[in-house]
């Protein structure tokens, strides 16, 4: 059952909207998001994650590159032992391979486990059209079979439903009045209703977590023990799993088996993980041995594996954790996340095996945070795929008109900076004098009423550089500044307080005139030869004798640092190794202790910027400054997103104003009077949210608060 | 540590048996101590008396996962894996010095299962049968055991 079919983004919006009104939908995903960074916390702080992260993505790198060789490897060692493998090419295959098992052992009814690739491929669907009927067991897909849906969660499908909700589809099938509120009695219904299926069915069906290819054993995943039941009682087993499941030896499987259910619930292993090797004994079979038939799914899988960009998906292990993390996830829950698949994942495979219409709308919804990636079991890159999936859509279907003009715009700095100060010159008779712009014409920037936007500066910081550059007689480091177009031309006071740090170090500073914007922007529209193009005129212009290329935001950094390599490769590699953010080269190079500073005694809170705290991985620094220069006070969720995430805010405001007013409350209530980042387009979102909300909390960039107390 | 009628436990390896037992509590198992099969046995005719025979099923791991609180147990043959799956109560049988450090040590033990074109089931069971699909309420006992009880088997 295939969930979002939104082909316009008119009506992708309307379903947005929906969701944001689903008090019950927002109440449990924030209640999970808080509670899943917790648990999953407390159980990777037994084992050594990153490395076994690790693990997992060279093994299914490896096994990407020889898919052929271990899919018939599996088959010879699973036929040896009396079950049948079949290759699917693509969905209809699959689908009928399987109704076709189910006709020649006269099928009539199948009890089935949770399994991803069946919604995949639409297997009810069709075996209820081959006169199969189909009976879902996990507790979830129950539910979610009854009411008609398809799961908004790869591992708890009926996440979005309240216990209310599954007593009226429960009193359906039974006719029997439920208890509303009791969801251990509503757990019992399903324990009952369900056994019977059981031991009637004819066929099970179940997916696969891992086939081992060095023994043609499967490996399943499960909690309730319906999988179990599902492969144990009736007389025929097909197993369903993608080519990606293949893996090459047992150890493969338990060494990925010590993340997955890490990453998916918290759980050091599930309550039932199953080896299965062979056709074993079965009481209800004539032969008495089990028809077992496992069918190997590849539905574009082959072409994945040989994609240099895309080839990475094979890391994934369908733990879900790339929703659990993710801010937009938690706004507009998994139906608003992807066709089947749900989450960062979702949206990747939303193009890569289902439909291009769906997913250009789709995968415009990922703000870039970071935060799946941070989490994934394979440590795939998911936002660089997201952005991937939009380059290819732009080069397939035309880039759209945003993306065009940005383009068209950016790639040459002086029609870009000549336009920059047109907008300043036309913003005159809206822009308010303390900096802020409150009253635009909505016509212009629909939805954009949630927060005041910054005005430019009167003055652009490259304009102010002749009155503030420096000449040091003995300076202790020579570095060259890269200010970011909204440091320059709105935040010039970032800049400013910068340059007297700076000063007060003994650090000479160059600002090379012919830097540019980034490029980050246009690498997020998917705008790649523009994005590569903006790279070289950045990196010709920083050219001198220097030792570090310092930058006060957070997403320049990680551009210049990380995004310049994938653009440029090696020719940028000199200039990205000296990029540092201005915290970490003030923490880390130059040691607070060669500032004297003066705490102001102000209670301040930080905001990490994802670009920050996940993408650069940088924590201590800028907490460190805050604690030296004033008085650091810590605030819930201080890593997840302010909802600005660039163009992410213009093209749905409805769910960057949500994540703003979170952040903002979890702020407000730290009781701090100040709120600090290393961020422009932090400070943006914010410092406008904080405005049109009247909170009276000031937010100023870490290095504004390091310069009040030299 | 754990304690048996105010002893402490006797066996090889005690730190592996404490953790098996404080991880496997953690997921709902209930976990006593026997001083030999004998004793196990009488712990089980307690459980058939009070539950009755239909009641619980009893199965013996090969293995005990310390790290994890898992009972690897095999379960190839059919009635075995319904005495597992069945029954309201589930006991499993675990000698002491079967519990290894973590999953991957139970790397080489399945390799054995899986050679020479062997047909075998083999179930890891960590607690009893589970789900959080209402709501995200932890509930016991869906389509498997409503209880999990490990006896460990010492010596």
């Amino acid at each position: 059952m295939p969930q979002n079919t939104a082909r316009t983004t008119g009506e992708y919006h309307k379903q947005i909207a929906a969701a944001l009104d689903d008090t019950f939908l927002r109440r449990t995903l924030d209640k999970f998001a808080v509670e899943y960074r917790t648990s999953r916390d407390a159980v990777f702080a037994e084992i050594d994650g990153s490395a076994a992260i690790k693990r997992i993505a060279d093994m299914k790198d490896a096994a990407a590159k020889r898919l052929d060789e271990l899919y018939e490897q599996f088959k010879a060692q699973a036929e040896r032992r009396g079950v049948k493998v079949h290759r699917a090419a693509d969905a209809a295959e699959a689908c009928a391979i399987i109704a076709a098992i189910a006709a020649e052992n006269g099928v009539r009814t199948a009890v089935k486990s949770k399994s991803m690739t069946a919604e995949e491929i639409g297997l009810n669907e069709h075996l209820a059209k081959a006169g199969v009927d189909v009976c879902e067991t996990d507790l979830g897909e129950w539910i979610i079979q009854l009411r008609g849906e398809g799961p908004s969660h790869m591992v708890m499908p009926a996440i979005h439903l309240s216990r209310g909700q599954v007593a009226d589809e429960f009193e359906k099938a039974t006719g029997e009045k439920q208890d509303r509120e009791d969801v251990q009695k509503l757990v019992k219904v399903a324990r009952r209703e369900l056994k019977p299926k059981f031991h009637v069915a004819d066929m099970g069906i179940s997916g696969a977590n891992f086939c081992i290819a060095e023994s043609g054993a499967i490996a399943i995943v499960t909690n309730e023990g319906n999988g179990r039941l599902v492969n144990t009682l009736p007389r025929v087993h097909v197993a369903l799993a993608g080519v990606d499941k293949l893996v090459p030896t047992v150890d493969d499987a338990l060494a990925a088996l010590e993340v997955l259910p890490r990453n998916a619930t918290s759980q050091r292993l599930t309550a039932y993980t199953t080896f299965i090797c062979g056709a074993g004994p079965c009481a209800k079979s004539p032969s008495g041995r089990k028809a077992m038939h496992v069918v190997l799914l590849d539905n574009g899988r082959s072409k994945i594996a040989a994609d240099p960009v895309f080839s990475q998906v094979f890391r994934c292990v369908r733990c879900g954790a790339c929703a659990n993390v993710c801010p937009v996830f938690r706004m507009v829950g998994g139906h608003r996340m992807g066709h089947v698949y749900i989450g960062a994942i979702g949206l990747i495979l939303t193009y890569l095996f289902h439909d291009r219409k769906i997913a250009a709308t789709l995968c415009q919804n990922c703000i870039g945070c970071g935060s799946c990636k941070d989490v994934c079991s394979g440590g795939i890159d998911l936002p660089a795929l997201i952005r991937e999936v939009r380059s290819r859509l732009s080069k397939e279907r035309g880039a759209p008109m945003l993306s065009r003009l940005a383009s068209l715009a950016m790639k040459d700095r002086k029609v870009f900076h000549t336009l920059l100060k047109f907008m300043r010159f036309s913003q005159k008779p809206v822009a308010g004098r303390d900096g802020f712009i409150r009253h635009l014409p909505m016509a212009l920037f629909g939805g954009q009423g949630f927060k005041s936007l910054p005005a430019l500066a009167p003055k652009a910081f490259r304009d102010m550089w002749p009155s503030l550059r420096t000449s040091l007689d003995k300076p202790r480091l020579k570095i060259a500044l890269f200010a970011g177009c909204a440091q320059d031309f709105a935040f010039p006071q970032h800049l400013a307080a910068a340059m007297k740090v700076f000063a007060a170090a003994n650090v000479q500073v160059d600002f090379p005139m012919g830097q540019t914007c980034c490029g980050l922007p246009l690498a997020m529209l998917g705008e790649t030869a523009s994005a590569g193009e903006v790279a070289k005129q950045n990196v010709a212009a920083f050219v001198g004798e220097y030792d570090a290329i310092v930058t006060l935001c957070a997403s320049c950094a990680s551009h210049l640092k990380h995004g310049y390599r994938n653009l440029l490769g090696a020719a940028a590699d000199s200039f990205s190794e000296k990029v540092m953010d201005f915290s970490s080269f003030v923490h880390d190079r130059l040691g607070l202790e060669s500032l004297k500073l003066h705490p102001v005694g102000e209670k301040v809170a930080y905001h990490a910027s994802c670009h920050l705290c996940r993408e650069l991985g940088v924590k201590e620094a800028p907490r460190a400054i805050l604690r030296a220069a004033a008085a650091y006070v810590p605030s819930k969720e201080e890593e997840s997103c302010c909802g600005f995430g660039g163009t992410f805010s213009v093209k749905f405001p409805e769910i960057s104003a949500e994540l703003m007013r979170k952040k903002l409350e979890n702020l407000a209530a730290s009781g701090a009077a100040c709120v600090a980042l290393d961020c422009p387009g932090c400070a943006m979102q914010l410092g406008g949210g904080a405005d049109k909300l009247k909170l009276g909390l000031r937010v100023a960039h870490v290095a504004e608060i390091l310069a009040e107390a030299l | 540590m754990i304690y048996r009628n105010g002893k402490t436990l006797q066996m090889k390896n005690p730190s592996l048996a404490e953790m098996f037992t404080l991880r496997a509590r953690a997921v709902a198992a209930r976990v006593s101590v026997a001083s030999d099969e004998a004793a196990a046995g009488a712990v089980i005719a307690e459980e058939r008396a009070k539950r009755g025979a239909e009641g619980v099923g009893v199965a013996h791991a090969a293995l005990g996962i310390a790290q994890t609180g898992t009972c690897i147990v095999e379960t190839d043959d059919e009635e075995t894996r319904l005495q597992t799956m069945l029954p309201e109560t589930s006991v499993i049988v675990l000698r002491a010095d079967d519990i290894i450090p973590s999953l991957a040590d139970a790397a080489d033990y399945m390799r054995e299962r899986f050679k020479d074109g062997k047909i075998s089931y083999t179930s890891f069971i960590t607690g009893p049968s589970r789900t959080a699909d209402i709501e995200r309420v932890s509930a016991i006992g869906v389509h498997g055991p409503l209880d999990l009880h490990i006896i460990i088997v010492e010596g």
